[in-house]
């Protein structure tokens, strides 16, 4: 498949995964024993924390030290017209110039930070050669963690000025991010955050991994030298143990949800509509109650 | 093929107006196609590069400089030796009627000037795209 234009086939491929097109399946059948050999970082924070203006100076940063980097900028599809405009690479001139992968993604209607396939975009990345794969969600709420589910490290940026919003989203904040950024900060109050992160971090249970929190200010580049240090320095602590559980335990509830939703599917096919609407019939008409429908549906 | 229309906007060149990059690109979002945005002053590298890595069928550019003289061969030069001629130009902005048949041959695939309807460029690239 277009040998000779790796970035046009590695483009097509991604493709084919969003659009559920049964030739990614084929295509990563034939190259599952390529894939695997990336290293996923996953930015989240709530909309506006500077997530892709982070993304691209870090991009920039693990280039220059040799890496291969691929980047998935996920914005949100309208509900409505089901288009979308994704402005992420608006941010990343930097990767761009230093031919960093970029790839805008958008959410499809998928709800939790990422969209239904980013798994397999991951996996498309690693056939171009990407090493060290960016993922950066959209712009997140407290529910949005599923980027825990993708990333071997959860970077996650806040900004100054939030107010009781960073308050309220403390609990999940503190659970999935193993690196916390406080980004803007040459705004006033970036000081006063960073120290309640830091002293929220403080207060929890005592982990093998402590997060750190550091201060940056990704528009001026300023911090990055250490946040990308303290990223180099999670993923070193991951691979001399926790990483092959984590991984094991990721796959499988990955193979879970996807089993899932397969036999869902057959099963759904194979009790048929009419079955369903008869026993909505039925209990519609008290004529039976919907506990005991089910129960005669299932088995 | 079922996949979604993907549609690169861009502005290249060193003019800062991009209103109508802004207005087309929300128009082909509420038509239920996905925009790659990449914003101000993006040379014609930039713009094929990013429309490869993007997978997009079209590519949106929107000049009011009048540098399309240099920009619209460049990018369709750009195009075909990155074996990426299948991707077609469109263009609004500022383009003088009496150049739109010699762009026209050279492959730009369709003009958008001033007081276009985004209907026109919606309908435009659904046709365009087999859709």
């Amino acid at each position: 498949m277009l040998a000779d234009q790796p970035q046009r086939a590695a483009a097509r491929l991604l493709s084919w995964i969003e659009d559920e097109d049964p030739r990614a399946v084929a295509a990563l059948q034939a190259t599952w024993s390529r894939t695997g050999n990336g290293y996923v970082i996953g930015v989240t924070g709530p909309p506006g924390a500077g997530k892709s203006t982070l993304v691209d100076c870090l991009a920039v940063h693990a280039a220059a030290q040799g890496h291969t980097v691929g980047v998935l900028a996920v914005d949100p599809t309208s509900p409505f017209s089901g288009g979308a405009v994704l402005g992420d690479r608006l941010r990343m001139n930097g990767a761009q110039q230093q031919g960093v992968f970029i790839r805008s993604v958008a959410t499809r209607g998928h709800l939790g930070g990422l969209t239904a396939t980013t798994r397999y975009l991951v996996n498309a990345l690693e056939l171009l050669g990407c090493d060290l794969v960016f993922v950066e969600t959209v712009g997140a709420g407290q529910g949005d963690v599923e980027v825990v589910q993708l990333a071997d490290t959860t970077v996650v940026v806040e900004v100054p000025g939030l107010g009781d919003e960073v308050q309220a989203q403390k609990a999940g904040i503190l659970e999935i991010g193993d690196l916390l950024l406080v980004n803007k900060s040459d705004r006033p109050g970036a000081d006063r955050l960073a120290q309640e992160l830091l002293s929220a971090v403080e207060l929890g249970e005592p982990r093998d991994w402590q997060p750190p929190v550091l201060q940056v200010t990704a528009i001026e580049g300023t911090g990055i030298d250490a946040a990308w240090d303290a990223i180099a320095d999670h993923r070193v602590h991951m691979e001399a143990g926790p990483l092959a559980d984590d991984r094991l335990a990721r796959q499988m509830r990955e193979l879970e949800q996807q089993l899932q939703q397969q036999l869902f599917r057959d099963r759904m096919v194979t009790i048929g509509d009419d079955a369903l609407r008869s026993a909505a019939e039925r209990v519609l008409a008290r004529r039976s109650d919907p506990f005991s429908a089910i129960n005669r549906l299932a088995n | 093929m079922g996949g979604k229309i993907r549609v690169l906007i861009a502005k290249p060149g060193l003019d800062g107006h991009d209103r109508g990059a802004k207005v087309v690109a929300r128009a082909l979002r509420d038509a239920g196609m996905e925009v790659i945005y990449t914003g101000l002053r993006q040379s014609p590298e930039d713009i094929v590069s990013a429309a490869i890595q993007e997978d997009v069928q079209f590519i949106g550019l929107s000049i009011l400089s009048g540098a399309h003289g240099h920009i619209f061969p460049r990018v369709l030069e750009l195009l075909k030796e990155q074996g990426a001629s299948d991707i077609k130009l469109i263009a609004g902005g500022i383009i003088p009627d009496d150049e739109i048949p010699k762009w026209k041959e050279m492959g730009v695939t369709g003009i958008f000037g001033p007081g276009s309807s985004t209907v026109d460029i919606v309908d435009f690239i659904r046709a365009q795209s087999g859709a």
